[in-house]
C-alpha cells in the first residue's frame, strides 16, 4: 500500500500546518515554579499568564502550603480556581485568600491576615474570625465574617463588608466607598479619615469614631465611647450616646 | 451459530445482578463508560496469547472474577476453574506447576514404553492460565512465566506441551513483605495491566446484598459452548482499525521510544544512563511539556504495537463500536504504563504525588495521539510523499527539518537520507 494512500486514510483530507510547540516555558507543578517564572511578588496579570490550564492542576496547587514565601501567589491562585469553580471553593486558613478575586464564591472557617484584599468582585464568606486587613482596599463583591482584627476594609473603595460579631481597631480607616455593617462592637477609631461610604455598627464603639472624617455616614445604635468626631471635616455620625469631649455637632439617634 | 457477545453481554450483566463483580466504571471509551478491570480481562478472554495483569490490593476480586470469567467461558465448574490456577510462593517449583516425570514408566511393565513420559499439570493442559500471585514467586522462578509467555509452549525433560491458543491473566498485590520485584522482560510480556480497585460505597452496599456463596451463584452465570469461546479471536479480528488508529500507534511508540541522544535514536538502547539520572541535561527536548521522550526512561517494544492493535479490536468488539481514537485513547495507557518508569520529578509532583503513574501516562498518550492527528499532519504527508516517490528526498528533507518534532527529526530526516 502506497504510504500516501495511508495517510490519506489517516487525516481523511484534513492536515493542519500547526508543528509542535517548542520553549513554551516549563511545567508549572508548584508554588516554586511559578516563583521562578513570575516572581515572589507578581501582578495578577503575571501569574494568570503562567497558571496551569487544567482546572485539577490550578486547584492542587491551591492546596499545597505556600508559607510566607509564597503567600501572595497562592493568594492569587485561590482566586483563579474560584473564579473557575462553579461550586464555592473552600480553603484553609492562610493569609491572602481571594487576593483580587473577580467572581465566584470562597468560604474559610477561619481566615488569615490580607483575606479579599483589593477584590473586585465574588463573595467571601468567613465562617469563623478573620485576622487583620480583612477586605483592604477592596473595589467590588462581598465579604462575611464572624468576626475580624484590625484595620478590615482598610481604603475600602466599593462593595461591602458584614462583621456578625465584633470588628477590631481601625475598621473602616481611609474608605473612600462602599457599606460596612458590624453586628457586634468596634474598638477605637473606627471610620478614621473616612471619605465616603458607610460605616454601620450594631453595638458601641471605641475612643475616636470617625476620627479626621471628610465624608461618608457613620450610625451607631451603642454608645460611643471619647471623643467620637474629632477633627471630623464632614460626613455624618449618629450615635445612640458619646462620651466625654465629643464633636459638637453630632446628633443622637432620636 | 449467534454472535457470543450477545452472551458476553449477558455474562456483564449478571455478574452486577448476582452481585459477583460491581465495580467502579472508570474506563471512558467516548462516551462509553466501563468498569476497566472487568473488560479488560473480558477483552483477554476474546484474544489468545495475550497477557492480563489485574493490579491491586488484597481482597480487591482480582482472583475471584478471572476464575468466574474462566467458569463462564470454559463452561467449566467454579471450582474446577479454581484447581487449574498457580498460586505464587517461594516453594512452588517447575514440578509442581507445569508437570512431573512419570514414575510408572520406570517399572517393570512400562520400561519398554519408549519415550519419557511427563505428567503435565491441569495448569499446563488448560487454555486458561491464572497466575495468582505473580510477585509473590521469588525472581529466579518468575523465568519460567517468562519463558511460557514467550514461546507459548512448555518444556521439561526434554518432552513439549505445545499451548495453542491460551488466555493468560496474572494477580498481583502491590509491594508487600512477601513479595518479589517483577523482572523487567516479563513485565513487557504482559499485554495490560488493570489497577483492581476496592469496591466504592455504593458497590459495598451492593454486594452486601449477596447472600449466597460465590460458588452457587457462579452456577447461574451464562456459559459460552466450546464453538463460541474458540470463535472469539475470529469475530475480535473481523473489527478493522481505522487508518487513523493505525498511525496514532504508530507515532505513540516512536514518541516513547526516540531519544536524540540514544544510539540509534533507540531508548530501548539505553543501558547505564537514561533520562531520570540526567541523560536529557541541555537536550532541545528537555522540560519541553509537548515532548514525551525526556518524561520517561524506557522506550516501548514492538511488542506494545501488537498489544495496542489487539486490544483495540477485542474492545471494539466488545462494546460493539469502531476500533477508533476513543478506543486508542482509553486503552493505551494500561497496555504501556507498568512497561515504564515516569521521571520521578514529573511524577512526584502535583497531581500525580509519586503514585498517579497510569495518569501520567494517560496524559502522555493523549497529548501523543493528539499531536499526531493535529499539529504532524504536514509533515507526515511530506514523508509519505517523499517515500512513495512523489517528492525528491532532498525537498522533503529540507522541509521537514522546519518541523520541531523528534519523530520528524530522529526518524523521518535519516529514513529519507538513507534513500536518497
Amino acid at each position: 500500500m502506497k504510504l500516501v494512500r495511508f495517510m490519506d486514510a489517516a487525516y481523511q483530507g484534513k492536515a493542519s500546518g500547526r508543528r509542535l510547540k517548542t520553549h513554551q516555558g516549563d511545567m508549572i507543578f508548584s508554588l516554586e515554579d511559578l516563583a521562578d517564572q513570575v516572581g515572589e511578588k507578581p501582578t495578577r496579570a503575571e501569574v494568570e499568564q503562567f497558571v496551569p490550564q487544567v482546572k485539577n492542576q490550578l486547584e492542587l496547587l491551591v492546596s499545597t502550603h505556600p508559607g510566607k514565601k509564597y503567600a501572595l501567589l497562592w493568594g492569587y491562585l485561590t482566586s483563579l480556581a474560584a473564579e473557575c469553580c462553579t461550586a464555592p471553593l473552600l480553603l484553609p486558613c492562610r493569609d491572602y485568600a481571594g487576593l483580587e478575586l473577580a467572581r465566584g464564591t470562597i468560604i474559610l472557617q477561619e481566615a488569615g491576615d490580607h483575606v479579599g484584599e483589593r477584590m473586585k468582585g465574588g463573595k467571601i464568606l468567613v465562617q469563623g474570625k478573620a485576622g487583620d486587613y480583612l477586605g483592604q482596599k477592596m473595589e467590588g463583591g462581598g465579604i462575611i465574617a464572624a468576626g475580624c482584627r484590625d484595620y478590615a476594609f482598610r481604603n475600602m473603595h466599593g462593595g461591602y463588608g458584614v462583621v456578625r460579631g465584633d470588628a477590631g481597631k481601625f475598621a473602616g480607616l481611609g474608605n473612600s466607598g462602599g457599606r460596612i455593617a458590624v453586628l457586634g462592637s468596634c474598638s477605637e477609631r473606627a471610620g478614621w479619615l473616612m471619605r465616603a461610604g458607610s460605616l454601620y455598627v450594631r453595638g458601641d464603639v471605641g475612643d475616636y469614631l470617625g476620627l479626621l472624617m471628610s465624608g461618608g455616614k457613620i450610625l451607631v445604635k451603642g454608645k460611643a465611647a471619647k471623643r467620637a468626631g474629632w477633627r471630623k471635616k464632614g460626613g455624618s455620625i449618629r450615635a445612640a450616646s458619646y462620651g466625654p469631649e465629643a464633636a459638637d455637632d453630632l446628633p443622637g439617634l432620636g | 451459530m449467534p454472535d457470543p457477545r450477545k452472551k458476553i453481554q449477558h455474562l456483564i450483566s449478571s455478574l452486577e445482578e448476582l452481585r459477583l463483580h460491581i465495580g467502579r466504571k472508570d474506563l471512558a471509551v467516548g462516551k462509553q463508560k466501563v468498569n476497566a478491570m472487568l473488560f479488560f480481562s473480558l477483552a483477554n478472554a476474546c484474544l489468545r496469547g495475550r497477557c492480563v495483569l489485574l493490579y491491586g490490593g488484597i481482597g480487591a476480586n482480582k482472583t475471584t472474577l478471572v476464575n468466574l470469567l474462566g467458569s463462564s467461558f470454559l463452561s467449566r465448574t467454579l471450582d474446577e476453574v479454581e484447581d487449574m490456577m498457580v498460586t505464587g510462593h517461594p516453594e512452588q517449583t517447575e514440578e509442581k506447576i507445569v508437570g512431573f516425570l512419570d514414575p510408572r514408566q520406570w517399572t517393570a511393565a512400562a520400561a519398554t514404553a519408549g519415550s519419557t513420559q511427563v505428567l503435565w499439570t491441569n495448569w499446563a493442559k488448560s487454555n486458561w492460565k491464572l497466575i495468582n500471585e505473580i510477585n509473590r514467586f521469588p525472581s529466579g522462578k518468575q523465568n519460567l512465566f517468562l519463558e511460557i509467555l514467550q514461546k507459548r509452549k512448555i518444556s521439561y525433560a526434554g518432552q513439549v506441551c505445545k499451548l495453542g491458543d491460551t488466555c493468560y491473566f496474572a494477580t498481583m498485590n502491590p509491594e508487600l513483605s512477601a513479595t518479589y520485584p517483577l523482572d523487567e522482560a516479563l513485565l513487557d510480556r504482559i499485554s495490560a495491566c488493570v489497577p483492581a480497585t476496592q469496591p466504592d460505597f455504593l458497590a459495598g452496599l451492593l454486594l452486601s446484598e449477596r447472600e449466597r456463596e460465590v460458588r452457587d451463584l457462579a452456577g447461574m452465570l451464562p456459559r459460552l459452548t466450546p464453538q463460541e469461546f474458540a470463535c472469539l479471536p475470529e469475530k475480535v479480528a473481523e473489527r478493522s482499525l481505522a487508518g487513523q488508529v493505525e498511525l496514532a500507534i504508530l507515532s505513540l511508540i516512536r514518541d516513547f521510544t526516540l531519544c536524540e541522544r540514544a544510539p540509534a535514536y533507540d531508548k530501548t538502547q539505553l543501558s547505564g544512563s537514561k533520562p531520570s539520572l540526567g541523560l536529557c541535561s541541555g537536550c532541545h527536548y528537555h522540560n519541553n511539556p509537548e515532548a514525551i521522550c525526556w518524561q520517561i526512561d524506557e522506550g516501548l517494544s514492538d511488542r506494545v504495537r501488537q498489544d495496542l492493535r489487539a486490544f483495540c479490536r477485542a474492545f471494539a468488539y466488545l462494546l460493539d463500536r469502531d476500533a477508533d481514537l476513543p478506543v486508542l485513547k482509553a486503552i493505551a495507557p494500561y497496555v504501556i504504563w507498568h512497561r515504564v518508569t515516569s521521571l520521578r520529578s514529573v511524577l512526584e509532583r502535583p497531581p500525580y504525588y509519586g503514585v498517579g503513574k497510569l495518569a501520567h501516562v494517560a496524559m502522555l498518550v493523549e497529548k501523543s495521539i493528539n499531536r499526531t492527528m493535529n499539529e504532524r499532519a504536514e509533515m507526515n504527508l511530506i514523508f509519505s510523499r517523499a517515500v512513495d516517490g512523489e517528492l525528491a528526498a532532498d525537498q522533503a528533507i529540507e522541509s521537514l527539518s522546519t518541523f520541531d518534532d523528534p519523530i520528524a527529526r530522529l526518524d523521518y530526516i535519516p529514513t529519507l537520507e538513507q534513500i536518497r
